[in-house]
């Protein structure tokens, strides 16, 4: 687990418009910059809002990082169901 | 100067971002209740407004987390979130008189660090979007952490609030004070859309019959459970209740909006 570089990236992307640029242009070079474990990656890639959330990362960085990728309140709420 | 304005907002996204997924009567009691206490600063004619504040990781990240933060800048980007629905735009800040709170409060015991650069997010910009619309009046903002444990006490936010209180009261300046965030949400979490109603209620009734004892002794585990994560904001009304601590409260509205996933409250204080 590297939840720390996990989040920092999300950090980036959320509050750096230049990184975030990067990221947006090419996902998988921007998060060669951050020693993710191979499960963080693809969680990351692919946008797994629930493997995300079960790994620890905060919930006011996920939600807006997810919203920058367009997952809707209502897919956001369905990714997350059964983890109350 | 005493100071002139003193108010406690909630400040969740939805209220710009989603407005119209609320039912329209709360919609229209928050935002209503908003512009009404936007009106009452601008009629109080502040030189400065004093923002008790938080932040959504938008400056501070876990390398280093303040429990206190007070800017000095002159100026403030925002909003962060491209998604606001707020248009992006410079704050004034009061370079001056945030380096006068930083002596003050290092003279007075307080230790907050000091930032000559800070973002605001919707934390701080959507309620200087309703109550300073034209961002005419530059901003003081003081940082509080209530994002990430561990936090500072409520009873420590209280002591530093009554301890800007006084300070301010000695200040040249005509001060506007507001508070933001809260009442209890559950945001980004799996709880998201919780609301506890009973404890935003008994908050209030606390904050309005200036039970100090009671604002004081909230702990951080009473407020993540009954009040969530986003809960812990309360912490800067709780600070404004200690810097306005003989105003009288007065509630313009509380909703449960769910749509917005927050316990919404709105509170002026009249000296």
């Amino acid at each position: 687990m590297s939840l720390y570089q996990l989040q920092k990236l999300i950090y980036h992307v959320n509050r750096d418009p230049a990184q975030r640029e990067h990221y947006r242009q090419d996902p998988s070079t921007f998060i060669k910059n951050y020693e993710l474990t191979p499960a963080e990656a693809t969680a990351i890639l692919g946008i797994d809002v629930r493997s995300l959330y079960a790994m620890g990362v905060h919930s006011l960085l996920l939600r807006p990082f997810s919203l920058l990728n367009k997952v809707s309140n209502e897919d956001y709420a369905k990714a997350l169901k059964g983890l109350e | 100067m005493p100071i002139v304005f003193a108010c406690a907002a909630s400040h969740a996204p939805g209220m710009t971002a989603w407005t119209e997924a609320a039912p329209k009567e709360q919609a229209a009691n928050i935002l209503g209740s908003y512009r009404k206490l936007g009106e009452k600063l601008a009629a109080s004619k502040p030189d400065a407004i004093v923002a008790l504040t938080v932040e959504h990781w938008a400056n501070f990240f876990l390398n280093s987390m303040p429990s206190f933060c007070i800017g000095r800048a002159e100026h403030y980007d925002g909003p962060v979130e491209e998604w606001l629905r707020i248009p992006k735009a410079r704050v004034p800040g009061d370079a001056q008189l945030g380096k006068e709170l930083i002596d003050a409060c290092l003279d007075g015991g307080f230790d907050p660090t000091f930032s000559d650069e800070l973002l605001f997010d919707h934390a701080t910009f959507l309620p200087l979007h309703f109550l300073n619309p034209d961002l005419a009046v530059p901003v003081v903002p003081i940082i509080i952490n209530t994002l990430t444990p561990p936090m500072p006490t409520a009873k420590r936010c209280f002591a530093l609030g009554q301890f800007l209180g006084k300070t301010l009261e000695r200040n040249q300046k005509r001060i506007a004070m507001i508070a933001t965030g809260g009442l209890s949400h559950w945001p980004g979490e799996a709880k998201h859309g919780k609301i506890n109603i009973p404890f935003d209620k008994n908050f209030l009734e606390n904050l309005i019959a200036r039970d100090f004892t009671s604002l004081t002794g909230y702990t951080h585990d009473e407020i993540n459970i009954e009040a969530g994560s986003g809960g812990h904001e309360i912490r800067t009304w709780i600070a404004l209740a200690g810097a306005v601590q003989s105003w009288k409260a007065e509630l313009l509205a509380y909703e449960p909006v769910v749509p917005w996933a927050t316990g919404c409250g709105l509170v002026a204080f009249h000296p």
